[in-house]
């Protein structure tokens, strides 16, 4: 397996018709059509037929077979959409702010190992960059909040970035404790040492009973990171319309909601690699029927990565539509009194482990 | 590094940092001079991973982009009348502030194209740095990575002074 | 790719680690009081928690002592691959820094004004603290990051340190101008370092030395990385050209803070500065190439002179009693920076012993300062009218602290700038008009300091209220020992002199 890694994207770099890099930007592009498939599908669609269940609903049920195509529809409409851009906003930052925002959450697929084949950039430092990127996103809420020139909206963006910057130390401590079982940063590297014949077994959340408890602080983290419920205080409907994206219209708003999945994704897929094994199969060789060989390939890896990061993605969705909205001081509270105290102890735990136990 | 395609990405993202670094001495509006230093940020970002300090690159990313920046973006939206207010100092000391500007850059660019005594390091850098990284920190340069961790304590303990509300003394005399 | 070292080269550098521990404890020990004094403050309840707490911190300053005094008997030796020297020089300025942070913290405890102003002093002796651990590192770094990171610590807890009185507007001023030149001049002493770093690609200072000294160098990179390496030191030290944060952040910053600033953070700059180039720049064997016949000596000879004479004439103008001994110790800047020109063991010395002796006499006047604003609510020269016959010991000590500070006898002031002067005067004719230099600076400064004793006994107050101003029977006789020690360390000086040349000892000097 090790030869075939990264062959795909290696094969693909190398296609350079008539000298022009095309192959580099197929690759680029190829995150890109994920996501915005992915978010028609099972993004908004998905969110909304979900809540329906949940709330013993129908949800979109006119447009195609069970409201299908609604989305498309959706989609259609909002490309019509005149694109406003409000009087009084700062008309620079209201328009580079969507931008920034869909870039940050974009760049973090690009380490992102979507088959034992296809990685966009086999960075050594794989795991920091993707929690480091964040970063962009988080300027981009920040000018888009500002340059509406509405105070929802910089509530909203205040809101959003105090809640991401401080998410992300627990969330970091809790990814480091991952990378500290892996011993390396690598992405790819991850992933194989998570491979193995007995499937699920040799997932890093399986391999040391600490495990849980960063896997635990770096999911509950991570839900704040992207602003779901029971976080989602910088959008929070009832106190603030839409918080940073309340004058956003047209596609402006869509790339925004394209950025906002991008990221759902990104946290679930990272949540996947570093604890649950990634693209590896958690089907066990059983005996004769060897199930995980079976089920192992670079096909098979992208369909593992992306139904791993699709459950967790409808774990989100399933909170969102059970817990109820914290307070800012609650949220703030959990991050600093039991997130991050609790990160450290996991921290200190995990090293304890590596070092004395196998 | 001869390739002609480095060449013109490297100065592609040297421009970038220059013309950013300029764009916030430059611009009145404050908030826009905060965005810029995003820019600036990432081109310095860039030019790390030209020297092959990967790590180091991301971590600029994560310090200067996720920490520094929003810290003056938050401190700039949270003062009253910012943007009202004029960007410009009462005293502009302008001429000998630009004889002295001049006469640096002038005396570093001198320096630094004329000396030939420069040594070089021992250790030519090749792919990744992290794993030497993590293994020096805790092996040659354990004594100032430790001195760190006092230092940020020491700035931790000193900043939740001075946010903290206080509205005076225990005992008023 | 990078690959590990075998194991028997990860043993030796655990063993070197674990070796070097042994002549670090105590810095350990004070990393440990410093994070011990945080806990307590969280720990603690109640009124007297204060005072609890500065006491804690002055009997956990002192155990210190007895760490220190054992390395006496320790090898002088590099440690943790060069990051960190052990020397005579060093333990000198250990003691040195221990004993001015417990005098910090005795002032404090004197000072009324912290208790109307300040909710929670526990901060404030951890980062008293932390302070002593930077400039006890800075005196004993060699190597180019760890003065870096040793210089920062010492900023940033000065920094707070003399903003604590957040309700008052000065105190704010004093931390913000602080720590705007303080981000500036380390700055351009990072670029003095790059620079150094460029032509040698080493961080050692002792192997800095030897690259320059094997490979030669170019004066122009030199003259240069030296002077903006000055600029990093020379904000440290508060001298002339570097030194106008230091008015207004004395004046502004608390009143213990400020003594502390002046003479502790002066004396980590001098450890510094000395250290790094005597050791790092290389001199003394042959007349060293220079540009323009400037070499970076006659920098610091050029800082000195301005420093002596501008800070002696313009504290005459002043009206504050802070700022008069801000503009008084720019001037004291350029008398240890003579000691710094003459390069030799006798400077070195003259340096540590005026030292010495400006820690006695400037934390005892500082004292007074505060044992007067706190009857007085003043820091200013006109309600000092008349204090002298309310507050008779008071007075009586601060004439004679101000004596010393202006060096003459028979204070331990006098013993002092004779010491810099004659070794100075040793190096042959080349520096006597230096010498003359400083010595007309100390007739200036003979003025400015003679209002204060002045307005004290020979004007009349302006309200006259003949209540005499009890300061309380310690602080009376802190006040007497104070005195009597600054004149009897003038009249027998022996041992400090004896003490200040044992501690010239750097490690890996090859210039005396």
């Amino acid at each position: 397996m090790g030869n075939s890694l990264n062959a795909w994207s290696d094969a693909l770099a190398g296609f350079q018709p008539a000298g022009l890099p095309l192959g580099l930007l197929i690759i680029a592009a190829i995150p890109l059509v994920f996501i915005a498939l992915y978010a028609l599908t099972y993004g908004v669609y998905g969110e909304r037929k979900i809540s329906a269940f949940m709330q013993d609903r129908l949800g979109p049920m006119e447009v195609g077979k069970w409201g299908i195509l609604q989305t498309l529809a959706d989609i259609l409409k909002l490309l019509q959409k005149e694109d406003i851009v409000p009087t009084s906003a700062d008309k620079f930052l209201f328009v580079i702010g969507p931008g920034v925002l869909f870039v940050g959450s974009f760049l973090a697929f690009a380490v992102l190992p979507f088959s034992p084949a296809f990685i966009g950039a086999n960075l050594n430092v794989g795991l920091f960059f993707a929690i480091g990127i964040v970063a962009l996103e988080v300027v981009g809420i920040l000018a888009a909040g500002w340059g509406s020139n509405n105070k929802w909206s910089l509530y909203g963006a205040v809101r959003s970035v105090a809640q991401i910057v401080s998410y992300e130390i627990p969330a970091a401590i809790a990814l480091l404790c991952g990378a500290m079982m892996a011993g390396t940063l690598d992405m790819q590297q991850i992933n194989i040492l998570q491979s193995g014949t007995y499937g699920f077994a040799h997932f890093f959340l399986f391999q040391s009973p600490i495990a849980w408890l960063p896997f635990l602080i770096y999911f509950i983290a991570s839900l704040a990171e992207v602003n779901r419920a029971p976080f989602d205080i910088p959008e929070a409907e009832s106190e603030l319309v839409a918080g940073y994206f309340t004058e956003y219209s047209g596609m402006k708003f869509a790339v925004i909601f394209l950025a906002e999945y991008g990221s759902m994704f990104m946290v679930s897929a990272i949540i996947s690699i570093v604890f649950l094994g990634g693209w590896n199969s958690p089907l066990p060789n059983i005996g004769p029927i060897a199930l995980n060989d079976m089920t192992t390939g670079p096909v098979w890896g992208a369909f593992w990565i992306i139904s791993k990061g699709f459950f967790f993605i409808f774990v989100q969705m399933w909170l969102r539509w059970t817990l109820p909205r914290l307070r800012v001081d609650q949220l703030m509270y959990v991050c600093w009194k039991v997130l991050t105290p609790f990160a450290f102890v996991s921290f200190v735990l995990t090293a304890i482990w590596e070092i004395y136990v196998p | 590094m001869s390739n002609p395609t480095y060449t013109a990405i490297f100065y592609l993202f040297a421009a970038i940092t220059v013309f950013s670094a300029a764009f916030v001495v430059f611009s009145r509006n404050v908030i826009y001079s905060a965005f810029s230093l995003l820019f600036t940020f990432f081109g310095i970002a860039a030019l790390y991973v030209f020297l092959s300090a990967d790590f180091i690159a991301v971590t600029q990313v994560v310090v200067y982009v996720g920490g520094i920046l929003v810290l003056l973006l938050f401190g700039v939206m949270f003062t009253n009348n910012i943007m009202d207010t004029d960007l410009k100092t009462d005293v502009l000391h302008a001429i000998p502030g630009t004889f002295l500007f001049l006469g640096i850059l002038a005396a570093l660019l001198f320096t630094f194209y004329t000396t030939n005594g420069w040594m070089p390091s021992d250790t030519q850098l090749q792919g990744s740095v992290v794993e030497r990284i993590g293994f020096e920190t805790m092996s040659r340069y354990v004594l100032p990575f430790e001195m760190a961790s006092i230092l940020l304590l020491a700035a931790l303990i000193g900043a939740a002074f001075l946010a903290r509300y206080d509205n005076g003394g225990t005992n008023e005399h | 790719m990078f690959e590990l070292p075998s194991g028997a080269e990860i043993q030796s550098i655990i063993s070197i680690l674990k070796s070097g521990l042994g002549f670090f404890i105590p810095e350990i020990y004070l990393s440990i009081l410093f994070m011990g004094l945080i806990i307590l403050d969280l720990a603690l309840k109640g009124r007297n928690k204060s005072g609890i707490l500065g006491w804690a911190t002055l009997i956990g300053l002192g155990g210190s002592f007895y760490f220190i005094a054992q390395q006496h008997a320790m090898q002088a030796g590099e440690h943790f691959f060069g990051m960190y020297v052990l020397d005579e020089y060093a333990i000198f300025f250990k003691y040195f820094f221990v004993a001015s942070g417990m005098f910090a913290v005795v002032a404090t405890l004197a000072d009324r004004k912290f208790d109307a102003e300040v909710k929670s002093i526990g901060e404030y002796y951890a980062l008293v603290v932390a302070m002593v651990i930077g400039m006890v590192m800075m005196a004993a770094a060699s190597d180019l990051l760890m003065i870096f990171l040793a210089m920062e610590l010492v900023s940033l807890s000065a920094y707070i340190l003399s903003g604590y009185f957040k309700r008052d507007a000065r105190s704010s001023e004093a931390a913000l101008k602080y720590l705007v030149y303080g981000a500036v001049s380390s700055g351009l002493m990072l670029y003095g370092f790059s620079l150094i770093y460029g032509m040698t690609a080493e961080t050692n200072i002792l192997k800095i030395s030897m690259e320059l000294a094997d490979h030669g160098y170019d004066p122009l990179v030199m003259i240069l990385a030296t002077l903006l390496i000055m600029a990093g030191f020379g904000y440290k030290i508060g001298a002339f050209p570097f030194h106008f944060w230091s008015p207004d952040v004395y004046e502004g910053a608390p009143t213990p803070i400020t003594a502390y600033l002046s003479v502790a953070s002066k004396a980590a700059g001098f450890a510094l500065l000395l250290r790094f180039f005597y050791i790092a720049v290389p001199h003394g064997v042959s007349p060293y190439e220079d540009i323009l016949g400037i070499d970076w000596l006659t920098l610091l000879v050029i800082m000195s002179v301005a420093s002596m004479i501008y800070g002696n004439v313009v504290a005459i103008w002043q009206k504050n009693v802070k700022r008069l001994l801000a503009y008084s110790s720019i001037a004291h800047a350029g008398y240890l920076l003579l000691g710094v020109i003459v390069m030799d063991e006798i400077g070195t010395q003259a340096v540590l012993f005026y030292l010495l002796s400006y820690f006695l006499m400037n934390y005892a006047a500082f004292y007074v300062v505060v044992l007067i604003s706190n009857r007085t609510g003043s820091e200013t020269l006109d309600d000092y009218r008349g204090l002298g016959s309310k507050m008779p010991l008071a007075g009586a000590a601060l004439t004679v602290f101000l004596i010393s500070l202006v060096g003459l006898p028979p204070t331990v002031g006098f013993i002092g700038k004779l010491m810099i002067f004659s070794a100075l005067l040793s190096k042959g004719a080349l520096y006597i008009w230096l010498a003359l230099i400083g010595v007309l600076t100390s007739v200036i400064s003979l003025y400015y300091y003679m209002l204060i004793p002045l307005n004290m006994f020979l004007r009349e107050s302006l309200e006259p209220n003949e209540k005499s101003l009890n300061p309380g029977f310690l602080a009376q006789l802190m006040m007497a020992v104070l005195m009597i020690l600054t004149i009897w360390f003038g009249l027998f000086f022996e041992p400090l002199s004896e003490f200040a040349r044992y501690s010239s000892a750097m490690f890996g000097l090859s210039l005396y």
